[in-house]
C-alpha cells in the first residue's frame, strides 16, 4: 500500500522582492526550496507510515534541478521518488499540473495499490490550492482539504478519519479510500533528516518519467493544457516603514482613524 | 532601388533581461517551437542564439516582459534604414499573431457568484461577492446570478437579491444539508454546463476553494485563487483577476483566455458589499439534482465549533494583536483581547510576557516561540528584540506600536504608530465597532 | 622459612595477582575507545606530567586548605610509598631486604621521614574524616562511602605503623628510636605501661594488621574513585597540549556511526579520563548549569561514562550489544539527553579539573549522536538548524539583508589582493539592531585608525558556532568548507572578529579545515593598534563604576583576558572592577553552546544569576566584550527589574567613546 506525496520545488519567495526603484525583481541568490506546505504533507505522510505501515512514493513535476528536492524528500524517509521532467510539461499552470500528476499517479497505482495521496494546502508561489482537489477529481478519489489532522485510517473497511479546519470551526470528516488529503500547515512540525539517510539520499537512484513514458496529449499538458495566463506583474504596494503618526501627533484617537482608513483602503480589513 | 528590394527584415534573437524573470515555470521554455531555451537550476531561461529564429513565441508568453528581441548592431542598422523607407514592415507582423477566440463568440454569458452558507447561515464573502460581481455585469451588460445550494435555503434567494442578484438558481434537498466535495461539486458542474455563465465567482475560504479546485477541473477551465482585485476587458470579455503571487511579493493580473466559464475565487474582505436594498426581487430558478446519499462516500461525523477560549492556535491564525512588556500587566491584555476580537484575531505576545507570567508560553511568538505568518501582526509595546523578529517577520503587514520612536520594531513594520498604547488600542476597538455598526445597518 | 614469611608471600601473591588482574581487566577497556595520538612532544607530555600531577599545581590553586590538605595526602603517599615497598619486601624476604641493614646516617633519617610523614597523613585522614562527616562540602555528593572505606584504610596503616614501630621502641628493639619522635611518644608514654608479653604479640599483631590493610588497599584500589592514584599522573601526562577548544572532525563515511552514542565510540583518552576523575566536585562547583539548578552534573557525566564502560565494555569488546545505553535514563551508567542539552560548553569544568579531564569534547560527541543520527534534540533548535542550513544565519532572515548595516555608515569593502584585514562582522553584528551599534563603534574605531580593512557584507556568511556546539557537525562541516574556500578565493591571511565564538572558530575550528589564518579579537586588535600609535584614546569620564564580564569563548577558551581590562583602563581611566568569579573562573552568561537559541526555565536562568554576581559590585556599567552577553546580560537585567540606571556596553561602545 501506498502514499503518494506530491511535492514542489519553488523558489523561496519570501527572498523575492520588486525593486521599488527599477520595478525588477530582486531576487539574487534566491534558492529553491521544497515548498513548505508540502513538507508538512510528506511529515504526514511518514507519521502514518510509522503508524500503519504504508510506503512513501514522492512524487514531483518540474525541471530536472527538482532532484534535489526530491533527495531531501528521501534524506527524511520516503522509500522511492519519482520526477515527472519533461519540456512538455514546462509552463503548466494548475489545471495542467494535477493532469500530469493525476496520471502519473494513475500509472504507479497499477502497479502498486495507492491509498492516499497526500499534497500541501498550496505552494507559496502559486497559492492556488487547487492541484490536490484537481488531482482528486481526475482519479476520483474522496476530496480531504484543509487537513489539520489525521484521526484513523480503517485498513479493513477502507476508511479515513480527518479533522478539517475551516473559518470558525473544525469538522470531522470520514472518507473512503484512496483519499487525496490537502494538509495545513499547522497538522505537524516536520522531522530534521538524520546523517546516514541524508548521505544515502545522496546516491540513491531516482526514477525520471519524461513524456514518452508517460505519453499525454500535448494539449493537455504544459503550456496548452493550461487555461490560464499572467497578464502582468506589478509590486504590492506595501513598502516598509511608514510612521502613521509620530510622537507629535498627539492624538491617539486621530492615529487610531488613520490607520483603519488605511487598512480599509488598502483591503486589509473590512468595516461592514 | 533594386537593391532594397532585396532587405529581408533581420528578426532579431530573443534575449532574457537581467533580473526581470519570475521563475514563471518554464512559459518561454516550452512556448519555443525550435527547442532553443534551456532552464537553470533556479529556473530562469538560458536562449540559444545560435538556433533561435526570432519567432517572438517566448517574448509574448513571457508574464513578466523578461525577454526582448536583440539585434546586432548591423541588424539594427538595417531595421533603422528599412523604418526611415517605410518599407515591407507590415507583412509579416499581423501573420504571426495567433488569433485568440473572444469571449463574444464562446456562448457563454452571465456574471455567477456562489452562495456559500452554513446551516442556512451565509457567509459574509457571498455578499462581498455579488458587490464586485454586480460592477462586471454591468460592465458586461448581463445578468448577475447567485447560486444557492442547501437545505432549507429558501431564504438566501432574497437576501440574494438584496445584495444585488438578477436571478437566482437554487438547489434545495437535504443530501445537501452540510457541504460536501462530490456532492455540490457535481450539482454546481451541471449547472454550469446547463446555463454556460462566463464567470464563476467563489469566495476563497476553506469550502470555496475546496470546491473551486474540483469544480474547474470538471469543467476543464481555468481557476485563479484568491484573487484581491477583479475587472474586466469589456472588449474581450476577460475578466482580470488580480492576487498576490510569490507570498505576496508581488501582485500578478491572471486571465483565463480560452477557457469558460472564467473562474476566481476571491479573498474574503478584500471586496465592498453593495448596500443592502430589501425591496429588490428577481426571478428564482429551482434546479433539481439527483444524488443519492448511499452515492456519497464522505459522511460527516461532528462540527464542533472553534471558539476562542481554550488552546489558542497562534501559529495558524490570521489576525495577531501581540502584546509586549509595554502592557504591564496581566489585566491589560483585557485591550488587546477586545481589539482581537474585534478583528477576529488572536492575542500572542513576547517573552518578557511569558515570564512575567501574563500569559501562557503557548502564546509567545518568536525565536524560542512559535513563528506566525498572520495577514495583520498588531505589536503593540513590542521593542523588537530580534529574538521577537524572527517569530513574525513574515507576517503580510505588521503594525506597530510603541512610545519609543526609535524602538526598532518601527524598522520592520509597515505602519507604525508612536504614541501609548494604552490610548491607541482602546481607540482602534471603539472605531472600528463603531464604523461596522454603521456599516451593517 | 618461617610460617609467618609462607603465610605473608602466599598473602602477598593472591593480593598481587588480584590486583594485576583488577587493573588489567579495567585498563583494557580503555583500549575498544577510538584512536587519539596522544603521544606527541614527549618532552611538553613529561613538564606537563611533573608540574601538574607530582606539582600538584591545578590542586592546590583552588580553595585554599583542603587543596593543600590533597597535596599533603599526595606527597604522603609517594614517600609512604617506599616505606611500605620496604615494609612488603621486608615482610617476602626478612633476611635479605631491610631499612635497618642500612647506615646508620641513612637509615635514622629515612625513618625519621617516614615517622613525620605518617603523622602527617595520618592527621590529613583525620582532617578529611572530620570534614566529611561535620562540614561536608556540598559538591561531593555520592560515593562517600568509598572516601570513608579508603580513609578508613589509610588510618588504620597509620595506626598500626606507629603500635609497630612504638611496641618496637617500648621493647628497646628499635635501634632508630630517638628518630622516630611520634613513634618513640606512642611507644614511651602510651605502650611502655601494657605487660612484657603483650608488647611482643601487639608486635605481630600490628605488623599483620599492616600488611592487610596495605594488600586491602591496594586491592581495593582499582575499584574505588581512588583509581585516580593510579591513573591521574598519565592522564597528566596524555593531557591536550592546547587549550581544549574546539571539538575533533567527523568521517561522514557511508554506513558509520556518527557522534558518541555507544561507549566504544569516545576516543580512548576519554574513556581514561573517565577512570581518572577524581570525584573531587571542582567541576560542578564552576558548572554554570548545575549551579543554577540544572540536571546536568559535569562530575557525574564522567562518573556515568566510565560506569557505562565498566558495565558494557567486556560485551562491547567481544563484539556484542551494549546492554546499558550510554544517553538515556537509567540510576547509574546513562546521560541523560537533557544533561547534555544543558551545558554551555563554557569550558569552567576543564578549566578547574586538576586532572585534565576534557569534559565538552564528550558532551558535545554525544550531542553529535542525538542529532545526527537520532534527529532528536529540543524542538527550538531545529529552525536554528534549518536557518543555518539555508540561510546561514541563526534567524533565517534574508541573505542579502546581512550587508544592510553597511550603508548606515562609511564601510569599505574587502577587496581581493588590496585589503589586508577582513573585519568579519558575524551574524549578530550584521542583524541585531542592538548588537549592530557595537558593529558600527568597530566601524568608527577602525575608519579611525587609517588601516587598511574591509568587510564582505552580504558575501559574509555564518562561520557555523552554534551548529558545532550543538553538534550538527554535518552541516557545520558544509558551513565550515564553503567559508575556507570563500576566504581562500579572496585570499583573506587577517582578520578581526567582533564575537568571541566567530574567533574562537576561525581560529581554532576552521583549522582543522587547512585553513591558518591569523584572527584577533577586537580587543587583541585594537590594543595592539593603541600600542601602536595608530589610536589614541583619551580616558573619558561618564561610565561609572565599570565591571567586566568575561566571555567564555575569549577568555577560558583563549586566554584573552588582559587586553579587555586594559582597554577600559585606557578608555575609563579607572581598572575595572572584577566580580567575585572572573577571569579562568568567570560564569557563563548562558548563551554558549547553542543556548543563545534555547529556551530556559524562567526561574533557575543562567543570565540572571550571572546579573546577580554582577549587581554585587553595585556597577553603573557591565562592560562586556561578546554579543551574545550584551543580550544575555540586558535581558537578565530587565528580568530582575533593575534596567533603570545600570548600562550594558559592549567594549567596543566603550572605547568609541574615548577615542580622540
Ligand atoms: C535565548 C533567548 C531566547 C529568546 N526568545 C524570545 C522569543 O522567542 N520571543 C521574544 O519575544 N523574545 C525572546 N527573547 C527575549 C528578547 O531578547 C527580548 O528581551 C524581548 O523580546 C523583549 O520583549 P518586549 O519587547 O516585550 O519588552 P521590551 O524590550 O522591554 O519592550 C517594551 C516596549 O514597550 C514600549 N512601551 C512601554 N509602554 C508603552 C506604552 N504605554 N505604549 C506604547 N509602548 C510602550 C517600550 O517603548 C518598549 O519598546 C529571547 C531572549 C533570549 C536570550
Ligand atoms: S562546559 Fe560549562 S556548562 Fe558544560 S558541563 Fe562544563 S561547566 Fe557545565
Ligand atoms: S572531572 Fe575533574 S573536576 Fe570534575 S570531579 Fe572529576 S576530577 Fe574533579
Amino acid at each position: 500500500m501506498l502514499i503518494v506525496t506530491c511535492i514542489k520545488q519553488v523558489p523561496d519567495t519570501t527572498q523575492v522582492k520588486i525593486d521599488p526603484e527599477t520595478g525588477t525583481l530582486i531576487r539574487e541568490g534566491v534558492p529553491s526550496i521544497i515548498n513548505p506546505f508540502d513538507a508538512h504533507a510528506l511529515e504526514e505522510s511518514l507519521r502514518l507510515k510509522e503508524k500503519y505501515g504504508f510506503r512513501v512514493l514522492a512524487l514531483s513535476m518540474g525541471p530536472p534541478s527538482t532532484e534535489m528536492t526530491l533527495r531531501k524528500a528521501l534524506a527524511v524517509g520516503a522509500d522511492d521518488a519519482i520526477l515527472l521532467s519533461d519540456r512538455a510539461f514546462g509552463g503548466a499552470d494548475t489545471l495542467a499540473t494535477s493532469m500530469v500528476l493525476a496520471e502519473a499517479i494513475r500509472k504507479i497505482s497499477a502497479q502498486e495499490e495507492v491509498a492516499l495521496v497526500i499534497c500541501g494546502k498550496q505552494t507559496i508561489d502559486g497559492d492556488t490550492a487547487q492541484v490536490g482537489p484537481g488531482i482528486a477529481t481526475r482519479l476520483g478519489y474522496s476530496q480531504l482539504t484543509s487537513v489539520d489532522r489525521v484521526d484513523e485510517i480503517d485498513m479493513r473497511r477502507k476508511r479515513i478519519t480527518v479533522r478539517c479546519k475551516f473559518e470558525g470551526r473544525y469538522e470531522i470528516l470520514e472518507s473512503s479510500l484512496p483519499a487525496m488529503v490537502a494538509v495545513l500547515r499547522e497538522i505537524n512540525r516536520p522531522r530534521y533528516p538524520t546523517v546516514p539517510l541524508r548521505i544515502i539520499s545522496q546516491e540513491a537512484e531516482l526514477k525520471v518519467w519524461d513524456n514518452r513514458s508517460m505519453q499525454l496529449s500535448e494539449d493537455k499538458i504544459g503550456l496548452k493544457g493550461s487555461a490560464t495566463a499572467v497578464r502582468r506583474i506589478f509590486s504590492p504596494d506595501r513598502e516598509k516603514g511608514q510612521i502613521l503618526a509620530g510622537d507629535e501627533v498627539n492624538d491617539p484617537d486621530q492615529a487610531a482613524r488613520r490607520l483603519i482608513e488605511v487598512l480599509v483602503s488598502k483591503n486589509l480589513i473590512s468595516v461592514q | 532601388m533594386e537593391e532594397k528590394k532585396r532587405i529581408k527584415k533581420p528578426l532579431g534573437v530573443a534575449r532574457l533581461l537581467e533580473g526581470k524573470c519570475i521563475f514563471c515555470g518554464a512559459r518561454c521554455q516550452s512556448a519555443c517551437p525550435k527547442d532553443c531555451v534551456e532552464m537553470t537550476e533556479q529556473g530562469e531561461p538560458i536562449i540559444d542564439i545560435t538556433c533561435c529564429i526570432g519567432c517572438k513565441k517566448c517574448v509574448k508568453i513571457c508574464p513578466s516582459q523578461a525577454i526582448e528581441m536583440y539585434f546586432t548592431p548591423e541588424q539594427q542598422r538595417l531595421l533603422d534604414e528599412i523604418a526611415r523607407h517605410g518599407a515591407p514592415a507590415a507583412e509579416e507582423e499581423a501573420g504571426q499573431e495567433e488569433v485568440i477566440n473572444s469571449a463574444s463568440d464562446s456562448g457563454y454569458r452571465g456574471v455567477w457568484v456562489f452562495v456559500e452558507q452554513i446551516n442556512g447561515e451565509p457567509a459574509a464573502v457571498s455578499w462581498e461577492l455579488l458587490g464586485v460581481g454586480r460592477h462586471l455585469s454591468w460592465q458586461l451588460k448581463v445578468d448577475l446570478c447567485a447560486v444557492v445550494i442547501g437545505e432549507k435555503v429558501q431564504h438566501l434567494c432574497s437576501e440574494s437579491f438584496a445584495y444585488g442578484a438578477d436571478k437566482v438558481y437554487i438547489v434545495d434537498e437535504p443530501v445537501f444539508r452540510f457541504y460536501r466535495t462530490q456532492p455540490y461539486f457535481v450539482a454546481l458542474c451541471n449547472l454550469v454546463n446547463k446555463y454556460k455563465p462566463e464567470i464563476l465567482l467563489i469566495g476563497a475560504t476553506g469550502v470555496g476553494r475546496d470546491l473551486a479546485g474540483a469544480l474547474a477541473t470538471c469543467l476543464n477551465t481555468g481557476l485563479t485563487a484568491d484573487c484581491t482585485g477583479l475587472g474586466v476587458d469589456e472588449k474581450r470579455r476577460l475578466l482580470m483577476q488580480t492576487r498576490p503571487a510569490f507570498g505576496g511579493n508581488i501582485m500578478a493580473t491572471i486571465v483565463t483566455e480560452k477557457n469558460w466559464p472564467q473562474m476566481a475565487t476571491v479573498r474574503p474582505h478584500t471586496m465592498h458589499i453593495h448596500e443592502k436594498d430589501p425591496s429588490r426581487s428577481g426571478e428564482i430558478i429551482r434546479e433539481r439534482q439527483y444524488i443519492a446519499e448511499d452515492d456519497i462516500a464522505t459522511k460527516i461525523i461532528e462540527i464542533i465549533e472553534r471558539t476562542q477560549e481554550g488552546s489558542v492556535d497562534i501559529a495558524g491564525a490570521d489576525f495577531i494583536v501581540s502584546g509586549g512588556r509595554g502592557m504591564q500587566s496581566a489585566d491589560n491584555f483585557r485591550i488587546l483581547q477586545e481589539l482581537a476580537d474585534e478583528l477576529g484575531g488572536v492575542v500572542a505576545c513576547s517573552r518578557c510576557v511569558v515570564d512575567a507570567g501574563w500569559m501562557p508560553a503557548e502564546r509567545q511568538v518568536g525565536q524560542t516561540g512559535k513563528t506566525v505568518r498572520p495577514k495583520i501582526y498588531i505589536a503593540a509595546g513590542i521593542s523588537g528584540a530580534i529574538q521577537h523578529l524572527v517569530g513574525m517577520q513574515n507576517s503580510d503587514i505588521i503594525i506597530a506600536i510603541n512610545r519609543d520612536k526609535h524602538a526598532p520594531i518601527f524598522e520592520v513594520a509597515h505602519y507604525g504608530l508612536v504614541g501609548d498604547l494604552f490610548k491607541i488600542i482602546p481607540s482602534l476597538t471603539r472605531q472600528l465597532k463603531a464604523l461596522r455598526a454603521n456599516g451593517k445597518t | 622459612m618461617s610460617s609467618q614469611v609462607l603465610l605473608f608471600s602466599a598473602l602477598f601473591a593472591i593480593a598481587v595477582g588480584f590486583f594485576l588482574l583488577s587493573c588489567y581487566l579495567r585498563f583494557s577497556l580503555v583500549t575498544i575507545g577510538k584512536p587519539d595520538n596522544r603521544f606527541n612532544e614527549l618532552g611538553q607530555r613529561f613538564s606537563n606530567m611533573l608540574l601538574y600531577a607530582f606539582g600538584q599545581k591545578r590542586v592546590v590553586t583552588r580553595s585554599y586548605l583542603f587543596g593543600l590538605n590533597h597535596a599533603v595526602f599526595f606527597w604522603c603517599f609517594l614517600i609512604l610509598l617506599i616505606a611500605n615497598t620496604e615494609f612488603l619486601l621486608h615482610g617476602l624476604f626478612p633476611a635479605s631486604v631491610s631499612l635497618s641493614l642500612l647506615p646508620d646516617i641513612l637509615y635514622f633519617t629515612l625513618t625519621f621521614i617516614f615517622d613525620i610523614v605518617s603523622f602527617f597523613a595520618l592527621v590529613a585522614v583525620l582532617i578529611a574524616l572530620g570534614r566529611r562527616l561535620f562540614v561536608p562540602p556540598k559538591y561531593i555528593d555520592a560515593r562517600t562511602y568509598d572516601a570513608f572505606v579508603i580513609l578508613g584504610l589509610v588510618a588504620t596503616l597509620m595506626l598500626a605503623f606507629f603500635t609497630l614501630h612504638g611496641s618496637e621502641i617500648a621493647l628497646g628493639e628499635e635501634r632508630a628510636a630517638l628518630y622516630m619522635p611520634v613513634s618513640a611518644f606512642m611507644g614511651n608514654f602510651i605502650l611502655a605501661r601494657l605487660p612484657g608479653g603483650t608488647l611482643t604479640a601487639l608486635v605481630t599483631a600490628a605488623w599483620w594488621v599492616h600488611a592487610v590493610a596495605l594488600l586491602g588497599f591496594l586491592d581495593y584500589l582499582p575499584y574505588s574513585k581512588h583509581m585516580h592514584i593510579l591513573t591521574s599522573i598519565p592522564n597528566c601526562f596524555f593531557k591536550s597540549l592546547e587549550k581544549v577548544n574546539t571539538q575533533p572532525r567527523e568521517e561522514f563515511h557511508k554506513g558509520s556511526a556518527y557522534g558518541v552514542g555507544r561507549v566504544d565510540q569516545f576516543r580512548w583518552k576519554d574513556l581514561f579520563d573517565s577512570f581518572s576523575c577524581t570525584e573531587c566536585g571542582r567541576c560542578n562547583d564552576n558548572c554554570p548549569a548545575t549551579r543554577s539548578g540544572k540536571s546536568l552534573n559535569p562530575r557525574l557525566v564522567i562518573h556515568n561514562i566510565k560506569e557505562n564502560l565498566l558495565h558494557n565494555g567486556r560485551q562491547i569488546g567481544k563484539g556484542l550489544e551494549p546492554a546499558l545505553p550510554l544517553i538515556g535514563t537509567c540510576r547509574e551508567g546513562c546521560v541523560t539527553e537533557t544533561d547534555l542539552w544543558e551545558c554551555t560548553t563554557c569550558g569552567a569544568c576543564m578549566e578547574v579539573c586538576p586532572v585534565f579531564i576534557e569534559h565538552v569534547p564528550k558532551i558535545v560527541g554525544m550531542r553529535r549522536n542525538l542529532v545526527e543520527m537520532k534527529s532528536t534534540f529540543p524542538g527550538e533548535v531545529q529552525s536554528l538548524f534549518e536557518n543555518m542550513e539555508n540561510r546561514s544565519n541563526p534567524w533565517g532572515i534574508i541573505p542579502a539583508e546581512r550587508g544592510k548595516w553597511v550603508t548606515e555608515t562609511d564601510v569599505p569593502p574587502f577587496e581581493k589582493n588590496q585589503t589586508e584585514c577582513l573585519f568579519y562582522v558575524g551574524c549578530t553584528g550584521a542583524f541585531d539592531t542592538r548588537n549592530k551599534r557595537n558593529t558600527l563603534a568597530l566601524t568608527n574605531i577602525f575608519n579611525n585608525a587609517g588601516i587598511s580593512w574591509g568587510v564582505l557584507g552580504k558575501e559574509e556568511k555564518c562561520c557555523g558556532d552554534s551548529l558545532r556546539r550543538l553538534g550538527n557537525e554535518y552541516v557545520f562541516e558544509q558551513m565550515a568548507k564553503e567559508n575556507a574556500a570563500l576566504f581562500q578565493d579572496l585570499g583573506v591571511k587577517k582578520i578581526v572578529t567582533q564575537c568571541p565564538h566567530c574567533y574562537n572558530t576561525l581560529k581554532n575550528d576552521y583549522r582543522q579545515f587547512g585553513l591558518n589564518l591569523d584572527v584577533s579579537h577586537y580587543s587583541e586588535f585594537i590594543l595592539d593598534l593603541i600600542k601602536a600609535g595608530k589610536i589614541k584614546l583619551k580616558a573619558s569620564a561618564g561610565l561609572g563604576r565599570v565591571v567586566y564580564h568575561d566571555s567564555c569563548y575569549l577568555g577560558r577558551y583563549n586566554g584573552v583576558y588582559d587586553q579587555p581590562r586594559e582597554l577600559i583602563k585606557l578608555s575609563s581611566g579607572h581598572t575595572p572592577l572584577e566580580m567575585e568569579r572572573h577571569r579562568q573562573r568567570s560564569f557563563c552568561c548562558g548563551a554558549g553552546g547553542g543556548h543563545m537559541w534555547m529556551e530556559e526555565n524562567a526561574d533557575t536562568r543562567i543570565n540572571m544569576e550571572r546579573v546577580r554576581q554582577a549587581l554585587q559590585q553595585k556597577p553603573d556599567t557591565i562592560c562586556v566584550c561578546c554579543p551574545y552577553c550584551v543580550t544575555m546580560i540586558e535581558d537578565g537585567l530587565t528580568d530582575l527589574k533593575v534596567t533603570d540606571n545600570i548600562a550594558v556596553l559592549d567594549l567596543s561602545e566603550v572605547i568609541q567613546r574615548a577615542l580622540v
